[in-house]
Parts: structure tokens; sequence; C-alpha cells
């Protein structure tokens, strides 16, 4: 390094343009591919965009009509309904069970523990696709291997149609989306665990409290911010689960299990392509995420500040 | 405070259903890949199959040239199973591509979010924390009209240019963490000796966060081998899928059963798993800096 340097000063750009010339990849990608296409996304949703209209290169303008169309629209309201029923269904379960097997993977002195807190990651290299096809696999109806399980088990007599019944479709679903996003909340409630101070519970120990009373009065507050961050991320991905409805129900049987991104992509890439009321979904689907997103900022923000 | 009795036997327990719902769609898998169509159909009711192969794979891995003795009455292949090699290698040029551009583009970035101490670097965080939540199909919509017209539908570019901006913000959320934790002092030291802001990041933040820079990389390159909807939207054509879309293209094939399908699965999912295994460490401190230290 000696011998290269340079005077201070001579060549040195000043830190804000320095600043402003590291972040100009950055910035004109994000204009590129965020900031424009979330723009260009409402206009759309305002015009009339089919095929024909992408051919020719132009959108008339239509009174708002995807939008009063999409409201109009049962299918919508019903892929909206499942898309709440669904994100809180997954979120509660994925948050309880993430505390208790994150309490468990701290259980250093069983061998168990350390065997599951070895394989507990797996689920996070499978790709989504790929997940929903292998549960699509455990579910079917008439070669499935959860029925097999069962069957051999002597647990049942007829094979069980997981998720090709309108009533169980959705929840089929939700147990593969689990299955896939569980591991990132165990981690990350893992991780906050061995921040707690050993010699906190020690104490508590000391005075008499019991299991349960260290976790409610020691653990579970100061575990409360990962949990508000970890239900906040996931709500908001949830919200746009795709590739396990693709692959296990494709918003079947009917339409039982109709989300809303699914809904989105079936009115704008299949036939017949209704690209500007599909936008119009995705808006809504956008504004509903949104409001996730800005109470996570403000909530990790305000503990930094 | 290590459990003993009944408390310790019921976490062993726990632990157990546990470890069984982890492995239980990993056994499912290789279990159906293992076997032909004839025991996955006549013996429905069996987890353990009477007959084992591997001509699941061999077709697969052979393009279909090789059919093996499951296959030889079969005179119907999907073109998408013939093409496993071709999408294999355009996941592999696309998660190498999104990871390069984001690590490099994004380790710019967070050096001037984490070190620089500019006013509006908060603010281009908090842009980047709200960018990662934006979901994928709301801005497919767009991007699909943008690529279409420029006439760039059905390349590999259009694919890890997108990926690339989608991943970018949450590389900047990892990555700012590990930048901020380095000393001041070993910065201001080099800066007495001359070095410029520049030279700084290069010589001593950039080495010295090189855990920070994996735990990245290996996260963007999950990602990235594992998205479906980008090139599901922006490439049709057979030549130009990734490996996700072949899995994606098979839903619904009647002609292609069980044992086929999840020797294609165990394949797309054995080079993330295996990196997840490999590099765990790097994956658990990428994740956590990623999640709550933003």
């Amino acid at each position: 390094m000696a011998g290269k340097h340079h005077a201070r000063g001579a060549r040195e750009l000043s830190a804000p343009a320095l600043g402003v010339v590291m972040n100009l990849p950055m910035i004109s990608l994000l204009l590129l591919v965020l900031a424009y296409p979330v723009v260009y996304a409402g206009y759309l949703s305002l015009h009339q965009v089919g095929i024909a209209q992408l051919r020719r290169g132009v959108f008339p303008w239509n009174n708002w009509e995807n939008y009063t169309r999409l409201f109009d629209d049962p299918l919508f309201a019903l892929a909206l309904k499942n898309t709440i029923l669904f994100t809180v269904l997954v979120v509660v379960v994925e948050v309880i069970l993430a505390i208790g097997i994150a309490l468990l993977l701290n259980q250093a002195s069983l061998w168990t523990s350390r065997l599951a807190r070895l394989l507990i990651l797996i689920p996070y290299g499978v790709p989504p696709i790929t997940n929903g096809l292998i549960w699509s696999f455990l579910y079917s109806f008439q070669f499935g291997f959860l029925n097999r399980i069962l069957f051999s088990l002597g647990l049942i007599n007829d094979p069980v149609n997981w998720a090709g019944n309108p009533d169980t479709a959705l929840y089929a679903v939700a147990v593969a989306y689990i299955w896939r996003t569980l591991p990132f909340a165990v981690l990350i409630i893992h991780a906050a665990l061995q921040g707690i101070p050993r010699e906190l519970l020690e104490a508590a120990t000391v005075d008499g409290a019991n299991a349960w009373q260290r976790f409610r009065a020691i653990t579970l507050p100061l575990l409360t911010p990962v949990i508000v961050v970890i239900l906040i991320l996931r709500t908001s991905f949830a919200f746009a689960v795709f590739e396990e409805i693709l692959a296990i129900t494709q918003g079947g049987p009917g339409d039982a299990s109709f989300v809303a991104a699914w809904y989105t992509y079936k009115l704008t890439f299949s036939p017949p392509n209704n690209i500007g009321m599909g936008a119009a979904s995705a808006y809504v689907l956008a504004l509903l995420v949104g409001l996730f997103a800005i109470a996570y900022v403000r909530l990790i923000y305000r503990r930094i500040a | 405070m290590e459990p003993r009795g009944l408390p310790r036997l019921l976490m062993h327990l726990a632990n157990g259903l546990v470890i069984l719902f982890i492995m239980l769609p990993i056994v499912a898998v290789v279990l159906g890949s293992l076997q032909p169509e004839k025991t996955l159909q006549g013996e429905s009711r069996r987890v353990i199959p009477s007959e084992w192969t591997f001509d699941n794979f061999r077709v697969i891995l052979t393009q279909g040239e090789q059919k093996g003795r499951i296959f030889e009455q079969a005179t119907y292949l999907p073109d998408n199973i013939k093409s496993f090699y071709r999408a294999f290698a355009n996941s592999l040029i696309v998660a190498l591509g999104v990871t390069l551009l984001t690590v490099g583009f994004g380790a710019l970035s967070a050096y001037t979010v984490a070190r620089l101490k500019l006013h509006w670097a908060l603010w281009l965080m908090q842009a980047n924390v709200v960018a990662r939540f934006l979901p994928a199909i709301v801005l497919m919509i767009p991007l699909y009209v943008m690529v279409r017209s420029l006439g760039q539908l059905n390349t590999l570019h259009a694919v890890i240019l997108t990926e690339t901006g989608f991943l970018l913000p949450y590389s900047v959320v990892i990555l700012v963490p590990f930048f901020a934790n380095i000393p001041a002092d070993l910065e201001d030291a080099a800066r007495i000796d001359g070095c410029t802001h520049f030279q700084a990041f290069w010589r001593i933040i950039l080495p010295l966060s090189a855990p920070g820079l994996a735990a990245c990389a290996v996260i963007m390159f999950i990602i990235s081998w594992h998205e479906l909807l980008i090139p599901l939207i922006l490439n049709s054509r057979p030549e130009f899928m990734t490996l996700p879309v072949i899995v994606a293209s098979l839903v619904g094939d009647v002609h292609v059963f069980f044992n086929l399908l999840m020797a294609i699965c165990l394949l797309s999912l054995l080079p993330t798993v295996i990196l997840v295994a490999l590099l765990q460490r790097y994956v658990v401190e990428g994740l956590s800096a990623g999640a709550v230290k933003g």
C-alpha cells in the first residue's frame, strides 16, 4: 500500500458526492425495475389493456371501469377473503410453532434438539414451486403419500381427499406453505433466545419461578420485538402466496382456494388477458401489503432512534 | 437448567415430531422418485415399494435418449423434461448473474448507508425496507408490458436485471449491519494515512466484511434459484426457461406421473438444499442480519 497514497483532498470526492456516485447503479436499477413499474401499473389499471391494445400500442382510458368491475366480481371478494384467512392462519400457527420449536432447539443437552437444529434449515433450501409439487404428491387422493402412511398405520380405511375437498384445500396449501417458511421464523427467534442472559433466568429459578413463569416474565417480553418483526414480514409475504397454490390446487377445487395473487395472475396472463383489470387487482394487493410495510419501517426505526 | 425426568422425555418426543414434520416431504420425494409408475399406481396403499429403479433419473439426465425399462412403452415425454440441462444452465447463469450484481451494487450502496453519515442515507434505507415488501405479482404486470414493448421477452438478461432490481433492496438490508459493525477506528486510521473514502471501502471495509458478503451472496443465490414468477412471465420459449419454470410447466400434465415428477423435484431442490447444508452458518447470519438488525 505504501507509495500509492494520494494527498488528502487532491482527488477525493466529498462524502455526499461519493454517496451519490456509489448509489448510482442501485438507484437507476430501482427506478427502472421498481419505481417506474409501480407508477406504470397505476396507469395500466386506469386504461383498457388487452392483447389487442398491446399489439396496437394504444391504451384507451376507460373511466375506472377496471376497478368498478373488480369490486363487482364475487371471485375477487372470495380471493380477498381466502387471502386474509390464509394469512391469519399461517401467521398465527407459524409464530406459535416457531416459539415452541426455538425453545426446544435451545436445549443443547438433548441430542434430539441438536439433531433437529441440524435439520431445521432444510426447507429454506427447497424452491417454492418444487415444495408445492411435492405436497401435491403427499396430498394426492388416489396415490398420495399421506394416505399411504395412514393406510399402513391402519388409521384410515378410505383415502382422504386432502387438497381436492373445497373445505380443506386452503388448509392443505397452508400446511405446505408453513413447512417451507417455518425455518426462517424459528431461526430468528432462536437467535434472539441466544441474546437472553442466562443469569436472568437462573436468578428467577433461585427465586422459585417455574418454567412457565420464567417464560411469561422474562423470555416472552424479551422476544416480543422479534415476534412483531416476524408477524409483519410473514403477513406481507403470505398475502402474496402463489407457487404453492399453483402447484397444489390451482385455485380449486372450483374456486375454493382462489387467493389474490392467483386471481391477479389468472386475470392477466391467461386468456382473455385482461391486463388492465389485473393491474387494478395488483394495486389493491400492493396497497394492503404497503400498509404492513409502513408499519414495519416505523417500528424498526423507532427502536433505532 | 437441564431438564430431567418426564419433561426431558416430553422434549425428546416433541423433537421427534419436529424432525418427522421436517423430513416428511423429503422422504416422500425420495421414495416417489426411486420407484416405477407401476408400483406407485398398483401399490397405492404401501409406503415402501416392492420395486426400486433409477430410470426416472436416467430418462431426465439423458434427456429422453435412454428411456430405461420402465419407460419402454412410453411414447410421450414432455419436451420440457428433455430440456433439463438447458434449464439447469439457465438457472445457473441467472442465479450467478443476480448474485454478482446484487452483492456488488448492494455493497456500494450499503457502504454509503452504513459509513458515510449522509442525512439522506436513512431515507434510502427506509425505501429499501419498503421495497422489499412489494409482491412480485404487482410489478410483473407493468414489467411484462415494458419488456414486451422493448422486444426483450425470452432473454436471460431481462430476467437477470429484473431479479437484480427485486433483490437489491434486500441485499442492502443484509449488508448494512455487517458494514456498520466494523470499528470506526480502523477506517479513521486509514483516512489519516491518506486513504480516500473509496479506498477505505475497498481495502478495509470489504475484506473485513467477507463473512457478511458471503452470507448475502448465499441468500441471493438461493432466492434467485427459487424465483418462479419473473422467468415464468418473461420467458415462454423452452430454450430460455429456468428450472422452476420447467417444474411449474409439469403441473397438470396428465401424461407425467408422480415418479417422474418427484425425480425432477429432487433434482431441482438438491443444489440449494446442499448449499444451505454446507453454508448453514452464513445463511443463519445473513437471515438474522437482514431481519432484525436492519
